[in-house]
C-alpha cells in the first residue's frame, strides 16, 4: 500500500517546522523517509549535515545512568579503561550549553518522563544534527513539562537547528511552530505558515472536513452507583494508593493523569482483574451492575486481530446469558447483534465476517466501544478510549460516551488526554503518583491548575 | 497467484517424493520399488488396510489430545506419557474387574481417561499453580510415565504367568470387540472419529470452546475477557490428557489385551506432526493420521519386501512435516504481502 504520494516537504535553518495529520495520514512514513531509516519509491530527501531524531518511545537504557547513557557507543577513555570523571564532566557541560537541566548520575528509569525526554534530546544533540526530527515529543509529557521542553526546542533553533516536529496536538503547533505542513491520506493538503492560519483551519485541513460536535448532555437526577473506598492495588510498576471516590449513574468522572501515574492499576483493580485492598461496592438497585469496559491496549487487551468481527464482538460477552445460552454459542443471535453494532457504529467495512485486523484502528476501536456498551451495562470503564484514533471515530466514540451517560451509566474515563476528559466529563480528578490530587467539577474546568496537579505542582 | 497456489500440494507431494526417493537411492534400493513396497504394505489387501487403520487409530487419539491443548496456546509436548498412564489404568482395571463386557468396556476407557487426564492435570497445575513451563512439565513427565509404569509392571502388578514385563491379561468381557475380522482393527476406530466429531463441535459452536480458542490466541485479551484462565489451563491440560490416556486404553483392550511398557513406538510424538499437519482441525487431523498411519505400516512391509531401513520412513514424516511448514510459511508470506 502506498503510504505517501508526491509529498514535498522544505525544513528551513533557525525554523520550528511541523507536520500534522490523523494516524495513517504518512506522518510517520515521512519522518522514517527524512532520516533514512526508509527509502522512498521516488523523490528524493537533501540535508545539510546529519539529522537526528528523537522517537516517541525513548531508547535508553534505564539501568544506566544518565552519562552512560550519553556516552555509551563513544566513551571517553584511558588505555582500555573508562574514563568516568572526563564522561561525566563532559556530559554535564552538554547539558548546561544546550540549558537542559539533568542530574547526570541519576539513573534513567527512576527520572521522570519529562525529565527522561531530556535525556533523548541530548543523546541525539550530540551528533550535532542540523535537522532535529521530534516524533511525538510531548505525547507522555505533563502541560507544564511540555513547556519547558518547547523552551528548549525554541532556543535550539534560535541557535540555526531546522526542526520538524510530528504532532498531533494542534494547540503546540500554533503556540511553537512557524510553519506547518498537513498530511491527509499520504498527501500534502496544505502547507503555510502558522502566522496565516487557526487551530479550526488546520483541524479542518487534517480530516477533511467539518470537526464533528459532540453529543449534548441532558440534565440528570444525582443518584449514587459505585463506590470506591481507600483502595490500593499494584500491577507491575503501576500503583495507588488509598483512592476513594464515587461515581453517580449518569455521570462521567473522568481521571486526569500522566500515563504512569497510577492508572492502569486503578483500572486493573476496578475490574478484579489484580489483587487490591479497601472496598469496591454498588449502591442499592446496582447490587449485579454488568461492569463494562474499553480496555487501553485494544490490540493485545481488548481483540483477537485475527478473529472476525463477529467473534470479537462476543468476546467479553461470552459468558453473559444474553449472549449465549446453556454453554452454546448462539450463531444467529451473535450475527444479528454484530450487524447491528456495525450499523449503528458506522463501521467500515460493514462486513461483519472478515477479520478484524483488516479494518482501521478507528473502525476497531468503535467495535471495541459498541461492544462495550451492548447488553445495558450500569458501569463503564473507559481507558484511553480514543487513542491511536482519527478525529471522526474519537468524536463519535465520545459521543456514545455521553450517550451512555445520558442513560444512567456511571462511567469512568481514565485519559491520557487532558482535552478528552475536559470535553467529556462532568467531574475531573487528577491523578498523581498514585493519589488523589485535587477534584474539580465541570463544565468550565481551570485548565492551568489541573496541568499543574498533573505535573505534581500544588 | 491463485493458479499458483493450487498447484502447491501437488508440488509439496512431488518434494516429498523426490525426497524419499534420495533417501532410498542411498540405501542402495530402487525408489520405485521403494514406493511400490509401501503402499502395497499400507493399502495392499484387507490386513494391511486393517493395520493402516490401526495405527491411523493408535496416532489419532493423542493427535486430538494435542489439538486440545494447542488451540488453547499450552505445548503439550507430554502426550506419550499421558498414553501410556491411560494404558497403564486400563490395564490394571480390565484384567481384574469382572463384570460383563457393557461394563468392563466402558469402565476400562473410563480408567484410560483417567489415568491420561490425571496425567495431564498435573503439568496443568503446575503451570497454574507455580508458572512452570507446561512444555518443561509435559515432557518431564513423559519420563516420569515411563517408570512408573515399568517400576508397577516388573514389581506389584507384574503378571505371576508372564515372562516379561507385563500385567495380567485382560480379562476377555474388557477385550474391544473386533471391527475387520482377521484384523488387529477394533471399534476403537469409530470411539476415535466420535471423538474427533466431539471435539469439532466443541471448538466451534460451545462457550468452552470459544474460550479455548481465544486463551491459544490472545492470553491476554481471554484473560479481560471474563476467562478464568488459571482453571481453563488446567482443564485444557487434563482434556488433552484424557484423549492421549483413551488412546492408551485403546491399545491395551484392542490391540495388546494387556499392558506392556512396549505400547507405544512413540505414538505421542508422532501425534504432534499429524496435529500440526492437520493444521489443528480434527478433520484434518483425520486425514493427517491416516497418511502417518499408512506410513507407519507400510514402512514394516517395505523393510520386509524391498530391504529399505525402516528409518527411511521417519526421514520422509521428516520430509513431510517439513514440506507443509514452508508451504504454510509461503502462503503467510505471500497474504502478508498482498
Amino acid at each position: 500500500m502506498q503510504s505517501l504520494r508526491g509529498v514535498d516537504l522544505d525544513v528551513v535553518a533557525g525554523q520550528i517546522h511541523a507536520l500534522v495529520g490523523e494516524n495513517g495520514a504518512g506522518k510517520s512514513t515521512l519522518a522514517a523517509i527524512a532520516f533514512g531509516e526508509l527509502n522512498a519509491d521516488e523523490g528524493t530527501v537533501e540535508t545539510t549535515g546529519t539529522v537526528g531524531l528523537v522517537h516517541q518511545h525513548f531508547e535508553l537504557i534505564g539501568r544506566l545512568r544518565v552519562w552512560e547513557n550519553i556516552v555509551l557507543g563513544r566513551e571517553p577513555h584511558i588505555g582500555p579503561r573508562l574514563d568516568r570523571q572526563a564522561a561525566r564532566h563532559y556530559v554535564a557541560e552538554r547539558a548546561k550549553a544546550y540549558g537542559l537541566e539533568l542530574d547526570v548520575d541519576a539513573y534513567v528509569d527512576t527520572l521522570p518522563v519529562g525529565v527522561q525526554q531530556r535525556v533523548e534530546l541530548l543523546r541525539e544533540l550530540e551528533r550535532q544534527p542540523s535537522v532535529l526530527l521530534l516524533d511525538e515529543p510531548t505525547a507522555a509529557l505533563a502541560p507544564n513539562e511540555i513547556a519547558s521542553f518547547f523552551r528548549i526546542v525554541v532556543s535550539l533553533a534560535e541557535r540555526g537547528t531546522a526542526i520538524l516536529v510530528v504532532t498531533h496536538k494542534l494547540q503546540e503547533v500554533l503556540d511553537y511552530a512557524q510553519h506547518v505542513t498537513v498530511l491527509r491520506h499520504g498527501e500534502r493538503v496544505t502547507s503555510i505558515p502558522t502566522s496565516q492560519t487557526s487551530l479550526h483551519e488546520i483541524a479542518a485541513a487534517m480530516i477533511g472536513g467539518d470537526i464533528p460536535t459532540l453529543s449534548q448532555r441532558s440534565v440528570r437526577e444525582p443518584q449514587p452507583c459505585v463506590e470506591i473506598k481507600n483502595l490500593t492495588a499494584r500491577v507491575g510498576e503501576s500503583s495507588i494508593a488509598g483512592i476513594s471516590l464515587s461515581i453517580e449513574a449518569g455521570e462521567i468522572v473522568g481521571i486526569a493523569g500522566v500515563e504512569g501515574n497510577g492508572q492502569s492499576a486503578l483500572a486493573d483493580a476496578l475490574l478484579r482483574l489484580s489483587p487490591y485492598s479497601g472496598e469496591i461496592s454498588f449502591a442499592d438497585g446496582f447490587a449485579n451492575a454488568r461492569i463494562a469496559s474499553i480496555p487501553q491496549d485494544r490490540l493485545t487487551e481488548g481483540v483477537i486481530p485475527g478473529w472476525s468481527v463477529t467473534d470479537n464482538i462476543l468476546l467479553s460477552r461470552q459468558h453473559h446469558a444474553d449472549a449465549s445460552k446453556g454453554g452454546w454459542l448462539d450463531h444467529a443471535n451473535m450475527h444479528q447483534t454484530a450487524t447491528r453494532l456495525v450499523a449503528d457504529y458506522d463501521v467500515r467495512p460493514n462486513n461483519i465476517d472478515l477479520p478484524l485486523r483488516s479494518l482501521s484502528g478507528g473502525n476497531q476501536q468503535k467495535i471495541v466501544v459498541g461492544r462495550a456498551l451492548l447488553d445495558e451495562p450500569q458501569f463503564l470503564l473507559a481507558y484511553n478510549p480514543t487513542r491511536g484514533v482519527d478525529v471522526g471515530a474519537a468524536a463519535l466514540v465520545q459521543s456514545r460516551l455521553i450517550e451512555a451517560r445520558n442513560r444512567g451509566v456511571a462511567v469512568l474515563l481514565i485519559s491520557f488526554d487532558i482535552d478528552e476528559i475536559l470535553a467529556v466529563a462532568d467531574r475531573v480528578i487528577v491523578l498523581f503518583r498514585g493519589e488523589m490530587r485535587g477534584e474539580f467539577h465541570g463544565p468550565l474546568y481551570d485548565r492551568a491548575r489541573i496541568g499543574r496537579l498533573m505535573a505534581g505542582v500544588s | 497467484m491463485t493458479k499458483r497456489l493450487q498447484f502447491e500440494p501437488l508440488m509439496a507431494i512431488g518434494l516429498v517424493i523426490v525426497i524419499g526417493s534420495i533417501t532410498m537411492l542411498l540405501a542402495g534400493v530402487n525408489p520405485f520399488d521403494g514406493f511400490s513396497a509401501l503402499l502395497l504394505g499400507a493399502f495392499g489387501g484387507r490386513s494391511q488396510i486393517g493395520e493402516t487403520l490401526v495405527q491411523t487409530t493408535a496416532l489419532l487419539f493423542p493427535a486430538l489430545g494435542i489439538c486440545i491443548a494447542f488451540r488453547a496456546g499450552l505445548f503439550n509436548i507430554g502426550a506419550e506419557g499421558q498414553l501410556i498412564m491411560g494404558g497403564l489404568f486400563a490395564g490394571a482395571l480390565g484384567a481384574n474387574l469382572h463384570a460383563p463386557a457393557i461394563i468392563a468396556i466402558p469402565a476400562m476407557l473410563i480408567a484410560g481417561i483417567v489415568g491420561g487426564g490425571l496425567w495431564g492435570a498435573i503439568a496443568g497445575w503446575m503451570k497454574a499453580r507455580y508458572g512452570a513451563s507446561e512444555v518443561i512439565a509435559t515432557l518431564m513427565l513423559n519420563f516420569v510415565a515411563g517408570y512408573v509404569a515399568l517400576a508397577l509392571v516388573n514389581g506389584p502388578w507384574k503378571s505371576p504367568l508372564a515372562s516379561g514385563a507385563e500385567t495380567a491379561p485382560l480379562l476377555p468381557t474388557a477385550i474391544l470387540p473386533t471391527l475387520l475380522s482377521g484384523t488387529r482393527l477394533s471399534i476403537a476406530l469409530l470411539i476415535a472419529i466420535a471423538l474427533a466429531v466431539v471435539l469439532h463441535v466443541v471448538l466451534r459452536k460451545t462457550v468452552f470452546g470459544f474460550d479455548l480458542r481465544a486463551l491459544g490466541d490472545a492470553p491476554e485479551a481471554a484473560r479481560r475477557s471474563g476467562v478464568n484462565i488459571t482453571q481453563l489451563t488446567v482443564v485444557a491440560l487434563a482434556l488433552s490428557g484424557a484423549c492421549a490416556g483413551l488412546g492408551g486404553a485403546t491399545i491395551v483392550g484392542g490391540m495388546l489385551h494387556r499392558f506392556n511398557t512396549a505400547l507405544s513406538p512413540g505414538y505421542g510424538f508422532t501425534a504432534i506432526a499429524v496435529a500440526l499437519v492437520g493444521e489443528l482441525q480434527p478433520f484434518w487431523i483425520c486425514i493427517a493420521a491416516l497418511g502417518f498411519g499408512a506410513l507407519e505400516s507400510g514402512g514394516l512391509a517395505m523393510q520386509a519386501t524391498a530391504q529399505v531401513p525402516k528409518d527411511a520412513i521417519h526421514i520422509i514424516e521428516g520430509a513431510i512435516i517439513l514440506v507443509l511448514a514452508a508451504r504454510r510459511y509461503i502462503v503467510t508470506k505471500r497474504t502478508a504481502n498482498a
